[in-house]
């Protein structure tokens, strides 16, 4: 029987040269192991760290718009979409995969799909399948695109892939109750933008677009592979002056990874780090929905702008444009008539509307006559004949065949742009283009909105030389008396020179953020004596009665207004301004409306005031249900 | 030495055997098996079940025939409220079918009732299951939904020759779209991961921002009809706390549901007449 061990002398010397050898080879491998695991430990680990982990980032949801009483004017709605989870399918895609290529081999084609061809037909075959299950469910007929499919592999392997988007709610009901809880296939909520009252105020609120690089602050991981969701970032009216504000704080979590870039469950005790989304900060707008409703009610389909301002704190109230367009779809709002190209429908023409103010000037006029001492209250007076010269020059009257005798508040009341003429010629073109500068109409009024426009014209001497390099003729004093000619302004701007006005004083800055706190604004005062000063209300509180401006008129409501009519180009313009209450004044109104249609008489007491009468029986319906604020303090000297 | 050294590895190698057999086993072989299975336990299961309700007969033997006349007059008084409910049933059937003929509007989802004994409970942390004493011998479908006087009781998922089984409402697996009474927007319910010996709970997800719930305030909840599965109107349970979901977007939280769940010994499957309809 041999032996089945043999045994061997340790000091057998053949033996040393093996052992030395091990011993060499043991001590490459050890300085190997230390050099990597010691010495080398950050830039493996960190090397790992890159391999196996993929962080993916989840923007938060944007903060909710409100109206001044707390009526949500933008919201956010759930956007639900179906969507795979590919890394669920890995096995059916491998599957999938050998069926295809089988088919080929077995029919024997000779040009068949390379490797790469055959992986994409593969998966998108898979999702297809998956997609039918879903067309069944709901009665439609979607298909996969490869090119989607393949992009969304390769780029963002980690986020399920979205098969249909913006499902309605019963096709979201019927597919939660009809999918298995286990499926790839899964119902994802996603937030987006949503404007209850479709195109109120959307030319102020504006809309979003999609971000696909939402802010990751605070949130580790930015050295490795990240996955963004798409966000959304303000690109127009509030949504983008407080797009800080609105956007919320971005959430996300770092998921673990195999090799092949799919998603490894962890228990919920072993999950790396996560942090939930926030949402933004909401807004408070001045606004007020049931006044800007009425008011974009009012002006029905025609082309124009409405403006309304609390007068005491400068709070905008309503700022309408129309066309306008649904924020919900961002399609524009337009008749039969109207070309979008033509309609300007993106403009937003209370602050970047650039309009001749028309007869609403003539406060301004008036007010720097009776502060040069060019009219006088009580002595100044016209027998209006319909026209009046300015040298050889025949400048005409809205009432052709004259007005009469008229005196400053007449001449307000209806109108006259005789007296105007007259003393604004008195009065000389500096003075009347300094008052327009005291009333904010050479500077943009820092609402804040996005687009406001830069430049707004005064028309003066010194302006026409600069400008136009013309010199100034009195015919151009003449039309500026009366608002026509070179000044031009936004509503924006002669709503808060009205508002101003209303307060006795000079400039209004308005605001679209609501602070019931807000103190009274205040300003230089208009410089005007108290007589002087009433005697241009009472000219418009008589427009507004039985002058040029009574189809405003609202019952039990003291109006204090101003027609205005003013042509730009081919365009008619319909003007009116108006504050009420006379003896407590609080809402200051500009409207301005737009006409092309020939052979119209575009009015402001026709265009404008139904406008304004709208605004203000809102205004007066809401006011007798809350307390009245605490009348204006008055800066009249 | 080698039979000693086969004696001691045989129970592996019987295993490695059996299973190399499964696994060389052609498909269709295996799905018989797989299904023949459920078939073959059906007997026993049905047998079982048979047993329990002469055990529960003995029982009810027992009772006195004071006890039993009370039970008769109990009784009678149910049946008449029973009778009253059924004619205020027909007359507001005969109304709503006046409405859809004056309206136009397609007819509901028909469904045939199908009452049905409890033969076997089989609740776990994962799932709870019901299996039915009615099968294919009653043209039970996959899907059909099954109801108790409480509400809903689950979904049928498998259905065999006399048995079927069902997936309770209380199962993480069941999921249904739901809605709060009095408001139409679906919202999604799921089972939960249920205690034994505990009440019976389930969770939403998806609730508008606006509706609260508290332990003191529930809201109820019932089946939408939007899902296509389940009619309108049927409780699920109440909803006892509801909390913001981790988006901001909805809200999320828990629903209470009927404890007579885990007890039902009789209940009834809605078999839908067409089932393309739905």
């Amino acid at each position: 029987m041999s032996r089945l061990i043999e045994t061997h002398h340790a000091r057998n010397p053949r033996l040393w040269l093996f052992y030395a050898g091990i011993g060499g080879l043991m001590l490459v491998l050890v300085s190997g192991l230390i050099y990597r695991q010691l010495l080398k430990t950050n830039l493996y680990s960190g090397k790992e760290r890159l391999q196996n982990l993929r962080r993916v980032v989840v923007p938060g949801p944007r903060g909710y718009i409100y109206d001044r009483e707390g009526k949500i004017i933008v919201g956010n709605r759930p956007r639900f979409s179906v969507v795979l989870n590919l890394a669920e399918l890995r096995g059916e895609f491998r599957a999938e995969y050998r069926k295809i290529k089988n088919n080929y081999l077995s029919l024997a084609i000779t040009e068949r799909p390379d490797a790469d061809q055959l992986t994409r037909i593969a998966r998108a075959s898979v999702a297809q399948r998956y997609l039918d299950t879903i067309n069944f469910i709901l009665g439609r007929h979607e298909t996969v695109r490869s090119t989607d499919l393949t992009q969304h592999i390769n780029q963002t392997l980690l986020l399920p892939y979205v098969l249909l988007n913006d499902l309605a709610p019963e096709e979201y009901a019927r597919l939660i109750e009809r999918l298995p809880v286990s499926s790839p296939l899964q119902v994802y909520t996603a937030s987006t933008r949503d404007y209850p009252f479709g195109a109120a105020a959307a030319h102020t609120l504006g809309y979003t677009g999609s971000n696909n690089d939402p802010a990751v602050e605070d949130f580790e991981g930015a050295d490795l592979l990240t996955f963004k969701m798409k966000g959304s970032v303000g690109r127009t009216g509030l949504e983008k002056i407080f797009d800080e504000q609105l956007q919320g704080e971005t959430g996300g979590a770092i998921y673990l990874v195999d090799p092949a870039g799919y998603k490894v469950e962890l228990p919920i005790s072993k999950r790396l780090q996560q942090r939930r989304p926030v949402q933004g900060h909401n807004i408070i707008t001045s606004l007020d929905l049931d006044l800007q409703l009425a008011a974009e009610r009012a002006m029905t389909d025609r082309t124009g702008a409405a403006v309304a301002l609390d007068i005491r704190t400068g709070e905008v109230l309503v700022l309408a444009s129309l066309p306008s367009y649904d924020l919900n779809t961002r399609v524009p709002i337009l008749t039969a008539e109207q070309d979008v190209e033509k309609s300007g429908v993106w403009l937003n023409r209370a602050i970047q509307g650039q309009y001749p103010p028309g007869s609403t000037f003539k406060i301004l006029t008036a007010t720097a006559g009776l502060r040069s001492g060019a009219i006088e209250r009580d002595n100044s007076r016209i027998l209006c004949p319909g026209f009046y010269m300015v040298g050889n020059r025949r400048f005409p009257c809205d009432a052709r065949n004259g007005h009469g005798e008229r005196s400053l508040v007449g001449a307000i009341r209806d109108s006259c742009n005789v007296f105007f003429y007259k003393y604004g010629l008195e009065t000389g073109p500096d003075l009347i283009a300094a008052e327009a500068h005291r009333f904010g109409f050479d500077h943009k009024t820092g609402i804040e909105l996005p687009f406001e426009y830069a430049t707004p014209h005064v028309a003066s001497p010194t302006w026409k030389l600069a400008t136009l390099k013309e010199r100034w003729m009195p015919g151009d004093t003449a039309n500026t008396a009366i608002g026509q000619g070179d000044t031009l302004v936004t509503p924006l701007q002669v709503a808060c020179m009205i508002a101003s006005f209303a307060r006795g004083e000079t400039e209004t800055k308005p605001t679209l953020l609501h602070d019931p706190q807000r103190p009274a604004q205040h300003s230089p005062a208009i410089g005007l004596a108290a007589g002087d000063y009433q005697a241009i209300i009472n000219g418009m509180e008589q427009c507004a009665q039985i002058g040029t401006g009574r189809l405003a008129h609202v019952d039990g409501l003291r109006i204090a207004n101003k027609t205005g009519t003013a042509q730009k180009g081919r365009i008619d313009l319909a003007w009116m301004v108006a504050f009420a209450p006379i003896d407590n004044p609080q809402i200051a109104i500009a409207v301005v409306m737009e006409g092309t249609e020939p052979d119209v008489g575009y009015h402001g007491g026709t265009y404008a005031a139904p406008v304004v009468k709208a605004i203000l029986e809102a205004w007066k319906e809401k006011s007798e249900r809350a307390p009245a604020p605490p009348a204006v303090n008055f800066k009249v000297k | 030495m080698l039979p000693k050294r086969f004696d001691q590895v045989s129970p592996f190698v019987t295993l490695g055997v059996i299973m190399l057999t499964w696994l060389l086993l052609p498909l269709v072989l295996k799905t018989f098996t797989r299904a023949t299975f459920f078939e073959i336990q059906a007997p026993l299961t049905v047998a079982d079940s048979y047993a329990h309700d002469l055990q529960d007969f003995w029982s009810n033997r027992l009772h006195s025939k004071d006890e039993l006349l009370q039970a008769g007059r109990d009784l009678a008084g149910l049946v008449a409220k029973y009778d009253f409910s059924v004619q205020q049933n027909q007359q507001l059937e005969a109304d709503i079918l006046r409405l859809e003929n004056l309206l136009n509007l397609p007819p509901l989802p028909a469904f045939r009732l199908e009452a049905a004994r409890v033969a076997q409970r089989d609740f776990s942390g994962w799932w709870q299951r019901f299996t039915i004493r009615k099968g294919q011998n009653f043209g039970l479908t996959v899907g059909a939904p099954v109801v108790f006087s409480g509400g809903v009781v689950g979904r049928i998922t498998e259905v065999h020759r006399y048995t079927a089984v069902v997936d309770l409402v209380t199962s993480p697996t069941f999921r249904l779209a739901a809605s709060i009474s009095g408001d139409n927007r679906p919202i999604s319910y799921q089972g939960g991961l249920n205690d034994s010996f505990k009440a019976p709970r389930g969770n939403v997800e998806f609730v508008p921002l606006e509706i609260n719930a508290t332990r003191n305030t529930p809201r109820r909840l019932v089946t939408s009809g939007l899902g296509g599965i389940f009619p309108a109107g049927l409780s699920i349970g109440e909803i006892t706390n509801l909390e913001l979901s981790p988006d901001g977007l909805f809200k999320a939280g828990d629903v209470q549901l009927d404890e007579r769940i885990g007890t039902l010994t009789e209940v009834t499957v809605l078999v839908p007449l067409n089932p393309e309809e739905l």
